[in-house]
């Protein structure tokens, strides 16, 4: 077989993906630890089936839907052990550690992590991680329509919470 | 005419079709609210892409780079499904009598079961040097009489006698977590701490059957974790565990794992199965 060049050049692309999936899985999980975590578990579960990526396929889309979905079975089996759900509203203000950065960034990233967490993942997805609808909402496994009503949600919010631009520019 | 919030986000992340976007850009020269909106919707796309765009150039974890660059030491070829091992050797017994008779030529399934066999005895090997250090003439894992492979010594004895919920930091034996499985036989999925213990670990799952645990799989590689440091820290133990071990788990589990409790019930009972 011929595959070891492809299954290489795979390898590679993923790691040019790590930027990406680390940033979506901070603003999925809240949290910059469990944040690796997540893309390591994903890391190692699409290597195991790397067959099951079909080429004519986004893999950053493929990456991002197992990133989330090692997320779902995480917070499942948390919630199975510890026998707590972690708290919503408990939303640590993380994704950017303390040393000072400009006002206006900080604000942008908390007002992000404010939002629940369909919302969050709609705008991560779509806004920050550049995915198309059609992308995004297969990564929810979600219809196209809930993908666009959660957007649009979020997208309100945000702007609530971060007012017109100029005001903090 | 009105065009919806919707439709209007749309525009901005350039999700319509050619016929949608003239009917917005028509809107939009009519009426300056209507291009206002889409300004806004613009502009806030914009600033995410600016605000999170810093962290696109953090480097990069090591060990994230490794998960992906040293995936040939993770890769299938080192995790056994030791049960699916045991049907295809039963499937090729058979098919070699029936070969036999009819004069056929040899079946796939007797060539898999082959690679299958090379791959557990390269597991077995790994183990054999692995646990050289294991009290002498106490392999962790043996073949018992029926030729499938039964926990022996520390191994079987932690498995048996030690509870998940009290475990000492430094045993040579981690339990993870035990469920009843579908099969109706208590599983156990365990830990094998390697001596000097900087490099990768094994672990796997084992069911207790009859007298015996019987190993259903194991995994080499585990990257070794400190341990948690009280007993309650249940994140570090979860992430210690192989995700093939938990996607077998999850496969094989009837219900909730067992807690605290229910472990303790079913240790008295001796892990028989309650049917």
């Amino acid at each position: 077989m011929n595959t070891s060049a492809a299954s290489q050049n795979i390898h590679e692309q993923i790691v040019a993906l790590l930027p990406r999936l680390r940033r979506f899985a901070r603003n999925l999980t809240r949290d910059p630890s469990d944040a690796d975590d997540m893309v390591q578990i994903a890391l190692e579960r699409a290597l195991l089936r790397l067959e099951q990526w079909h080429r004519d396929a986004r893999l950053d889309s493929w990456m991002f839907k197992i990133v989330r979905n090692a997320w779902i079975d995480e917070v499942r089996s948390r919630a199975r052990r510890d026998k707590i759900f972690l708290a919503e509203e408990a939303g640590v203000d993380v994704g950017v550690d303390t040393t000072r950065k400009q006002q206006t960034l900080l604000s942008v990233q908390s007002a992000l992590l404010r939002l629940p967490e369909d919302q969050r993942v709609a705008v991560s997805l779509v806004l920050i991680e550049g995915l198309p609808y059609k992308e995004a909402a297969e990564v929810l496994d979600v219809p196209i329509g809930t993908l666009t009503s959660r957007l649009a949600r979020g997208r309100e919010a945000l702007q609530a919470l971060l007012g017109p631009e100029d005001e903090h520019a | 005419m009105t065009i919806s919030e919707e439709t209007l986000m749309a525009f901005a992340d350039g999700e319509l079709d050619a016929a949608g976007r003239a009917a917005v850009e028509a809107a939009m020269r009519e009426d300056p609210e209507v291009a206002k909106r889409v300004a806004r919707h613009r502009a806030l796309r914009n600033r995410l892409q600016v605000a999170f765009a810093e962290e696109l150039a953090e480097p990069v974890p090591q060990r994230l780079l490794s998960a992906v660059r040293d995936s040939s030491a993770v890769k299938a070829s080192n995790v056994v499904n030791l049960r699916e091992a045991r049907a295809a050797s039963a499937r090729a017994a058979k098919a070699r009598v029936a070969g036999q008779r009819a004069g056929a030529q040899q079946t796939e399934d007797r060539t898999s079961w082959r690679q299958l066999g090379s791959i557990a005895a390269g597991v077995l090997l790994g183990l054999g040097i692995g646990y050289f250090s294991w009290r002498q003439g106490e392999a962790p894992i043996e073949r018992g009489a029926s030729g499938a492979l039964v926990a022996n010594g520390q191994l079987a004895a932690a498995l048996s006698g030690q509870l998940a919920a009290e475990q000492a930091g430094g045993s040579a034996v981690h339990i993870n977590v035990s469920y009843l499985a579908k099969s109706g036989e208590y599983c156990r999925s365990f830990t094998l701490a390697r001596a000097g213990a900087t490099s990768a670990a094994t672990s796997g799952v084992a069911c207790k059957d009859g007298q015996q645990w019987q190993i259903q799989a194991l995994v080499q590689g585990t990257p070794v974790q400190a341990a948690p440091e009280s007993g309650g820290d249940y994140r570090t133990a979860a992430t210690a565990v192989p995700p093939v071990i938990l996607k077998l788990i999850e496969g094989q589990i009837q219900g909730e794992p067992l807690d605290a409790a229910g472990e303790s019930a079913v240790r008295r009972r001796g892990w028989q199965s309650p049917q």
